[in-house]
């Protein structure tokens, strides 16, 4: 069969599995789901993907620089936990809440970037060692689920701004635009070289250390801005809301075509993967599964899904031979 | 710099360092015992020191599964055995039913049920190169998933006594669940360097290439030392079981921080290729008497929480920065 040379580069393209799979999903979907492409829907959709989008541009980034986040989902919750503790009704308690939940998320990644990049322990066992230590410090703020998040802050997450624009949207929208923004800076640039090849980066005269603070540091706001949305959603602090994020943006970046070595792949890729993992998660919903089956049933389809991403490169060796 | 593509030719090096490292786990150990008797009188009492091996056994049992796939190299990790060692306790009792006749059945049973899971983990890793984490990250919430379906929320069952003998019971002052793990320890070092399997396995994880050359079938053999770690950690399982007399769901949970932990303690290189058994049982060790004094000090689970993940944090630190200055 003969394929034209254009289309040749975009099937070449390391997000063109998942964008293959994303249109058989909103086909799915659309089946499945009544009113999918109504507004409604659309939005009601959106409050559930936008923190999955977040926290797979966040493992994205940590991903292309070599690196990998563990502790993602137990950041998160901490958090909430934290925000849901000091949060007060006033605007301006309202305001500095969020500004300190950011700086925590903030820390957290530092955190993290610091020791990885600086002295170099395995990114795996640093940060599943931190997310024990994260889980361990909110559920010592937290024992069980409460705390207060005023009415003004939780309602916002599921308004709709001008009549066309939902928040979670609009969220999805400033992090396009700051990946957008990340793009054009050399920091950025440094996270493809320095993922691909750390020897060569660091011959060429690239500060590997700084490199990896940064990319860190950027995963830091995706997962700021993820906790923003799952306290805008839950309305609560809890110790283990933050869980699934782990597992799921792992999930996510990789059927978004983030190769695990590092150096491959795009933000494109990651925002299609959250949305993918997005659409799975809801035919699980729709397909009137018992709950018992529900656990079982998000593994299993992550694990297909990590199949299929593997599909191109398996593809490729088989080839080789 | 000490990265994880970078880190195989450490491994030589390591070797020399693991003996070290096992000394200072010693003397860890020891002042931790003196700690432990100053804050609770009794504590270093020789029934006590007992109960404290006791426990590290089911520990020490994981960690070896945990330490095989670590040593076969290629980033090798299983995340799963939490919820495998939950799984097993549940298919365990619910086949027990509190009889000594059926002991066989359940046994297999729980062994089988760990070596499938395990063997599923390992097609996915080496045939269809899904990186470990994520592989056995996943598998750990199919795992979950099928405990629950299994149990339906409620696991039935109990153990019989002559498991229970065995989890719990003492001859002679000393338990016997610490005397198999003794002869397990024996074994495994056994098999670990004086058998050619030993040899495989360590030459596989510090490098894959010289060992597929010297014909060695590397993907089928790390498919089936996860298959072997799922196999172990069933075991595990079933001789918890003994212990705790009755299942609940997510028993195995708190064993998956503390296997890795105890690994990276008994100083097996999170790259492959090295580190010995003996050293991993230590850790396990290390791990039980920290987590009796945090009990002794009466800490939430909060606490106990930030403790193990504050000390893995300190120890990889440390063990990165050593290497580097080597």
């Amino acid at each position: 069969m003969k394929v034209p040379r254009a289309f040749r580069g975009i099937m070449q393209d390391s997000s063109f599995p998942s964008f293959v799979m994303l249109v058989l999903l909103v086909i799915v979907n659309a089946v499945l789901q009544p009113g999918f492409f109504s507004f409604q829907v659309f939005r009601m959709n959106f409050m559930t993907f936008t923190p999955l989008i977040l926290v797979s541009l966040a493992q994205a980034t940590v991903i292309l620089v070599g690196a990998v986040d563990l502790s993602i989902g137990a950041g998160i919750s901490l958090v909430t936990v934290v925000m849901a503790s000091l949060m007060q009704d006033s605007p301006l308690s309202i305001i500095a809440v969020v500004l300190l939940g950011v700086a925590l998320a903030l820390f957290l990644s530092f955190f993290n970037g610091f020791f990885i990049g600086t002295i170099g322990p395995p990114p795996l066992i640093m940060t599943f060692a931190t997310s024990t230590m994260w889980f361990g410090t909110a559920l010592l703020i937290r024992p069980t689920p409460g705390g207060h998040i005023p009415e003004a802050y939780y309602t916002i997450y599921s308004r709709t701004l001008a009549g066309f624009l939902p928040v979670p949207v609009l969220i999805l929208l400033v992090a396009v635009a700051f990946c957008l923004l990340l793009g054009r800076t050399r920091s950025f640039r440094h996270l493809y070289a320095v993922g691909g090849n750390e020897r060569a980066a660091r011959a060429s005269g690239i500060n590997v250390t700084w490199t990896k603070i940064f990319a860190f540091l950027v995963s830091g706001v995706f997962v700021a801005l993820a906790a923003l949305c799952l306290v805008g959603q839950t309305a609560t602090g809890d110790a283990r809301s933050g869980q699934g994020f782990t597992l799921n943006s792992v999930a996510a970046a990789v059927i978004g075509g983030i190769a695990f070595s590092g150096g491959k792949g795009n933000y494109v890729g990651a925002i299609i993967g959250g949305i993918i993992l997005g659409m799975l998660i809801n035919i699980i919903y729709f397909a009137n599964i018992t709950s018992f089956y529900q656990e079982f049933m998000k593994g299993v389809i992550i694990i297909v899904a990590l199949l299929f991403g593997a599909v191109p490169r398996l593809r490729r060796e088989l080839a080789q031979r | 710099m000490g990265n994880y593509a970078q880190a195989q030719p450490w491994s030589s090096r390591v070797k020399t360092l693991a003996s070290n490292q096992l000394a200072i786990a010693v003397l860890a150990v020891i002042a931790l015992f003196v700690f432990g008797e100053i804050i609770a009188p009794g504590f270093l009492s020789f029934s006590h020191l007992m109960s404290v091996l006791r426990l590290s056994v089911f520990l020490g049992i994981v960690a070896l599964g945990q330490a095989l796939v670590v040593m076969a190299g290629g980033e090798g990790i299983d995340l799963s055995v939490g919820s495998v060692l939950s799984l097993a306790v549940c298919i365990s009792s619910s086949l027990l039913l509190g009889k000594d006749a059926n002991i066989p059945f359940a046994l297999i049973g729980a062994v089988a049920a760990g070596f499938a899971i395990g063997l599923v983990n390992g097609i996915g890793v080496s045939y269809i190169g899904i990186p470990p984490l994520i592989m056995t990250l996943a598998m750990a919430s199919v795992v979950e998933g099928l405990s629950l379906i299994y149990t339906r929320g409620y696991p039935t069952g109990q153990a019989p006594e002559l498991l229970e003998a065995l989890g719990n019971g003492r001859i002679l002052q000393i338990p016997n669940i610490l005397v198999l793990w003794i002869v397990v320890i024996l074994a495994a070092t056994l098999l670990l360097f004086r058998k050619r399997w030993g040899a495989i396995l360590l030459g596989v994880g510090a490098n894959s290439i010289t060992a597929e050359l010297s014909g060695i079938n590397v993907r089928r053999f790390r498919m089936f030392v996860y298959g072997i770690c799922g196999g172990i950690t069933g075991l595990a399982g079933f001789l918890l079981l003994g212990y705790v007399g009755t299942p609940y769901l997510n028993l195995g949970a708190p064993y998956l921080m503390t296997s890795i932990a105890a690994v990276a303690i008994g100083g097996i290189s999170l790259a492959g290729g090295a580190g010995s058994y003996v050293g991993a049982a230590i850790g396990c060790i290390l791990l039980t008497t920290l987590s009796s004094i945090l009990v002794a000090l009466k800490t939430t689970e909060a606490v106990r929480q930030i403790v193990y993940g504050g000390l893995v944090f300190i120890i990889v630190v440390a063990y990165t920065r050593r290497k580097r200055d080597l």
